[in-house]
């Protein structure tokens, strides 16, 4: 049945935006951060998705029946590489030699509007899901 | 008769949660950078004597964003919302059709 297998490409959806939103908040709690376990300032991170076929125990055979990439997964997590903005605190435990201190280059912003943009995304996988699961009911009513 | 009226409606609710599907993964890869929007020639899946599963095929004409993305989020919401109100309507014609059957099987009885 194809529409159950519709109801797993919702819920990886679902999945793969609050992956994206939990790196995004992380990134907000993060913006003061001076120290992490590898040494030196906190950097921003964020999600690089990628089509994925869903898993289902029926999968295998309507898979190759009806080739649909399906659903979507977090392929990568991408940490920023640029310079960390500095600023001169020379009373600051984690100053450098000339009082300088390594914050993390974060715009909350940014950040802020890509949640957003996560939060409208998890919001229409729900409503997809909800289509979804009206149909089978349908289906499920026709046996009355 | 009935046969062929069922037969028709079976294909039609078949092609419609295969679209629906197909909806669910564009709105699942609406952030997937170089997603390419997937949808079925309705009419054509429809129309064509063969049975079988329908052929997905990319949808052209949509504006693509940055990332090489084409998913329109309104035209997957219309589509969300058409398919589920015409598989509500197929399901009731379905079961006039059940209905029908079960009252002549009633009928013979008494």
């Amino acid at each position: 049945m194809s529409l159950f297998s519709a109801l797993s490409v919702g819920a990886s959806g679902m999945a793969a935006q609050r992956a994206r939103a939990e790196l995004l908040v992380e990134n907000l709690a993060n913006a003061e951060t001076t120290r992490t376990p590898e040494g030196g300032p906190y950097r921003r991170k964020d999600a690089v998705f990628q089509s994925s076929p869903v898993e289902s125990p029926f999968a295998s055979i309507f898979s190759t029946e009806l080739q649909a990439t399906g659903g979507v997964a977090v392929a990568d997590v991408i940490t920023d590489s640029s310079a960390p903005e500095r600023r001169y605190l020379p009373g600051h435990p984690d100053a450098d030699a000339d009082g300088y201190v390594a914050f993390p280059k974060i715009n909350a912003a940014e950040d802020m509007v890509d949640l957003i943009g996560a939060s409208r995304s998890y919001g229409a996988n729900i409503s997809a899901i909800a289509a979804i699961k009206d149909m089978i009911q349908r289906s499920i009513d026709l046996a009355r | 008769m009935l046969q062929r009226v069922t037969g028709q409606l079976e294909r039609y609710m078949d092609l419609l949660s295969a679209r629906q599907k197909l909806v669910a993964s564009n709105i699942a890869n609406a952030d997937t950078p170089g997603y390419q929007t997937q949808d079925i020639d309705f009419q054509a899946e429809f129309r064509s004597a063969a049975g079988g599963p329908p052929r997905v095929q990319a949808t052209g004409g949509l504006p693509v964003k940055n990332d090489g993305n084409n998913v329109s989020l309104d035209r997957e919401a219309r589509l969300l919302s058409e398919n589920a109100l015409r598989f509500q309507l197929a399901s009731q014609l379905m079961k006039g059709q059940i209905r029908q059957v079960r009252s002549a099987i009633q009928e013979g009885k008494g």
